[in-house]
């Protein structure tokens, strides 16, 4: 797991490191409420502090780190990663739009070469990985394709068949759940998906975002943005190992909030894949800790208000309950002249 | 990988002219070369195109179709190809007799040509989990399931094609026998034809899912027989081409109430599109009518809706419109800006 | 609670009719108390001249009717299912998983006397008479689990995580299992 970062900020340093400036800050207001958020995708979005979104795909300087702690998740527990048997052209199809996007988020760490006849060579410096393979063919790939890309990319994966009218989620590679888990859900309707959330059916905003996703065409990407709050910097919060991370949402009370308390955002986006006409769903989670969005005043301020304004079902469902208001608290006295 | 030719964004052609006759079309659009034509059989002729600048062409599932600007209309052609990794997009196109100019216009096409197109849109694919495709082809109705055939091939998916056709108007006979080998059933004479259709629709093992595409009339009787025979609707695809599909609506004039102007909105341009680049900003985010953002009061004037955000009582009081999307019933339609 | 979940199966009260369009059909009973409307269906099938294939009995035997059945049916078959929710679940996941499609599935729900519930900790599923939002000590693990309303129609079990997990301990590894 990666450990929580142990540099303090310098107040007055300029530029912010980073992590803050690429962090997406998701509130458009100082209230949330769930909508069908969605936008295009590829144009940098600003924020207060810098700006993110320009790429489908962001690599930053916790990509090995990263990569590491995912392949320790999948091999200690491969029910990570499911696949339904139809799905295997529609991971075909997700792995070389990945890798595409990979390279041209950083063509100076990876290389996809294309050499005719469906056959690529594939290069990962960062994790120094060498791949010759036929598209379509597993057996040109040392394991199943979703599970050895999944290291490759800091994005979960999460795979829409269509069909029936409706959106099935019939395979997936998930590291970073927030509190859900892959093998439960895997083979749900989208809607089912979301069964538990609250507000969001009476609201149709789930059915209208099965509309939306249903309507893609081809090579279309979106994006959109959830939040919730997460204690430490760790990434694998799934329902599977609640009993792991589930007992700092009452310990971080007695604990140093500033560093320990996260604000943990996804980036979302919606891809429909182009020859399978799978949707895709990556899933990019950003951990930003109270006291690095305290040194930007916006946020500090926006972040206690939402807090405070959330309705108890949703910061329920969140998690949040036990410590929002010591959250808001906290972010305010950070403020405090 | 090179990137296909684009044409210049909307945004470079916003400007307000009085009165335009023209169409101003969007983004996202394909220039493409005629690399070959061939006479594919009586009355056929099959036209293969390639990215003006020879890079990769967006790949599309199996059954897509391309969407040509045939000299002042916009004509849709199903593609032949597989649509994995597709370095050019063949259609086989039919001359239609009353030649209202659209198969004409691609008759007339020579290798060189310069041809202009949307990017490939998907209708009817195959479904993942079928246990079977049943495909179905009367006449010129050959192209998409070629398509078919061609991913069912690559994927080693079960499958049968029937063709119907007119002795010397079958197209594809070569690639399609080499392709199929037992699995095409080649029908010149109409009896044989119906009878094989008719033997599939009676026995075909659950699971199985039909695909037909031909004329309207070979369409409506597969329809009306399958479900005599208990076929759930899920199961039969047919493609046929709608005009509502190509629709860019007609144009109209946006009246703004508070400032007095009047912002004229040519056909294939959005009402948003249109306000915006006269100067007038209104709130958005998705531009695919799911969000909500854009909504606009209407104080004059029937809007035609298009959006998935308004309930069925909103739109029928006709005081709001989804300015992203929707258009407008009358010649003038009067908005709270 | 006045929330929509709708991971959570929600049954009409009265059987859906046997359909009309059927060409052949699979009707399948599962309990005593399902045996009145699966006879009602087979007598509209018989009337209607549609050939229909009968199985009375527990989980297990339909289950390899349905299989056997479906070995041979052409579309236009349909599977009529009556019984309790956590059987009519299994059922019609078996009937997916073998190519059906939604409405070729005709469900009807006696009751639902107990639910199947999946430890997302241990993969063990207990059946419980508990209803959801209730607690129910693991058949696997031994622990406590919270009987969450997420339903998994693949699985036909409902989702159960540790219920106190936030007053316990972090557990240091995956939770024993049996």
């Amino acid at each position: 797991m990666t450990p929580d970062l142990d540099d303090r900020l310098d107040l007055d340093a300029r530029p912010l490191p980073r992590r803050v400036r690429e962090f997406p800050f998701p509130f458009p207001t100082d209230s949330y409420r769930y909508s069908t958020n969605v936008e295009a995708a590829g144009a940098a979005n600003p924020t207060a502090a810098g700006a993110w979104g320009a790429s489908v795909l962001a690599v930053d300087e916790f990509y090995v780190g990263d990569a590491t702690e995912c392949a320790g998740l999948l091999a200690a527990d491969p029910s990570r990663c499911q696949e339904l048997p139809h799905m295997r052209p529609a991971v075909w199809d997700a792995v070389l739009y990945v890798l595409t996007q990979l390279e041209r988020a950083r063509p100076d760490y990876f290389r996809l070469e294309d050499l005719g006849e469906d056959r690529f060579r594939w290069t990962n410096r960062p994790l120094g990985l060498q791949q010759s393979f036929r598209y379509g063919d597993d057996s040109t790939l040392p394991t199943d394709p979703l599970r050895w890309l999944a290291p490759q990319v800091q994005d979960d994966l999460v795979l829409l068949d269509q069909r029936e009218g409706a959106l099935w989620a019939d395979a997936g590679v998930v590291t970073a759940a927030a509190d859900w888990s892959m093998k439960f859900d895997v083979g749900m309707s989208f809607l089912e998906v979301h069964g538990p959330v609250p507000r969001i059916h009476p609201e149709r905003i789930i059915s209208r975002a099965q509309d939306f996703l249903m309507r893609l065409q081809p090579g279309e990407e979106y994006r959109r943005t959830n939040w919730t709050m997460t204690v430490g910097r760790r990434l694998d919060v799934a329902t599977e190992t609640y009993p792991e991370w589930g007992p700092d949402r009452r310990l971080v009370l007695a604990q140093d909030l500033g560093a320990r308390l996260h604000l943990r955002v996804e980036v979302q986006h919606l891809v429909r894949l182009p020859s399978s006409g799978a949707v895709l769903f990556l899933i990019r989670t950003y951990l930003l800790p109270l006291r690095d969005i305290a040194h930007v005043p916006q946020w500090r301020d926006r972040l206690a208000a939402v807090l405070d304004e959330l309705p108890e079902d949703m910061a329920d469902y969140k998690g949040l309950t036990r410590y929002r208001r010591a959250a808001a608290d906290w972010l305010r006295a950070a403020g405090a002249p | 990988m090179t990137t296909t030719s684009l044409v210049p964004a909307a945004s470079e052609l916003a400007q307000a002219d009085p009165s335009p006759t023209v169409a101003v079309t969007g983004p996202g659009l394909l220039s493409l070369r005629v690399q070959a034509v061939e006479t594919a059989a009586d009355g056929v002729r099959t036209v293969t195109l390639t990215g003006a600048d020879g890079g990769a062409l967006p790949a599309h599932p199996p059954g897509s179709h391309l969407v040509l600007h045939c000299g002042g209309r916009r004509n849709a052609y199903s593609l032949t190809g597989c649509g994995t990794r597709p370095r050019s997009y063949t259609v086989s196109v039919l001359l239609l007799g009353d030649g209202q100019g659209g198969s004409r216009w691609v008759h007339g096409l020579q290798p060189g040509d310069h041809v202009l197109a949307d990017r490939p849109r998907s209708a009817f694919a195959p479904v993942a989990t079928a246990r079977h495709h049943l495909l179905i082809a009367g006449g010129i109705g050959i192209t998409p399931l070629l398509s078919h055939a061609r991913a069912a091939r690559r994927w080693q998916r079960s499958f049968e094609l029937l063709y119907g056709y007119r002795p010397g108007a079958g197209a594809h006979l070569p690639e399609l026998r080499e392709l199929c080998g037992p699995r095409l059933l080649e029908l010149p004479q109409l009896p044989d034809f119906l009878a094989a259709v008719e033997a599939r629709l009676v026995a075909s093992p659950v699971g199985t899912h039909v695909y037909a595409c031909g004329p309207a009339a070979m369409l409506d009787a597969v329809l009306e027989r399958a479900d005599e025979l208990g076929w759930p609707q899920e199961r039969v695809h047919t493609e046929r081409f709608s005009a509502a599909d190509l629709d860019p609506g007609a144009p109209f004039r946006a009246v703004l109430r508070r400032s007095g102007r009047r912002v004229p909105v040519p056909s294939g341009v959005s009402l948003l599109t249109a306000l915006e680049g006269a100067g007038v900003p209104v709130p958005n985010l998705c531009r695919q009518g799911v969000c909500g953002e854009c909504r606009v009061g209407v104080l004059a004037g029937a809007p035609l809706h298009r959006d998935l955000f308004l309930s069925d009582e909103e739109k029928a009081a006709g005081d709001s419109v989804m300015c992203c999307v929707s258009r407008s019933e009358d010649p003038d339609l009067e908005l709270d800006l | 609670m006045g929330i929509e979940h709708t991971s959570v199966p929600r049954w009409p009260a009265d059987a859906p009719p046997f359909d009309p369009r059927a060409r052949s059909a699979t009707v399948l009973a599962l309990c005593a108390d399902a045996e009145p409307v699966a006879a009602a269906w087979a007598a509209a099938g018989g009337a209607a001249g549609v050939p229909v294939s009968s199985c009375t009995g527990d989980l297990e035997q339909a289950l390899r009717h349905l299989d056997a059945d479906m070995a041979g049916a052409v579309v236009g078959w349909r599977l009529l299912v009556a019984g309790p929710e956590a059987e009519v679940l299994r059922v019609r996941a078996r009937a997916t998983e073998l190519g059906a499609v939604g409405s070729e599935v005709l469900a009807h729900v006696t009751g639902v006397p107990s639910r199947r519930v999946l430890c997302v900790h241990c993969d063990a599923v207990t059946e419980t008479d508990e209803p959801v939002g209730g607690t129910v000590a693991c058949a696997g693990c031994g622990h406590d689990l919270h009987l969450y309303h997420h339903v998994s129609r693949r699985l036909g079990a409902y989702l159960g995580f540790l219920t106190d997990a936030e007053e316990r301990d972090p557990a240091g590894a995956v939770l024993e299992t049996r």
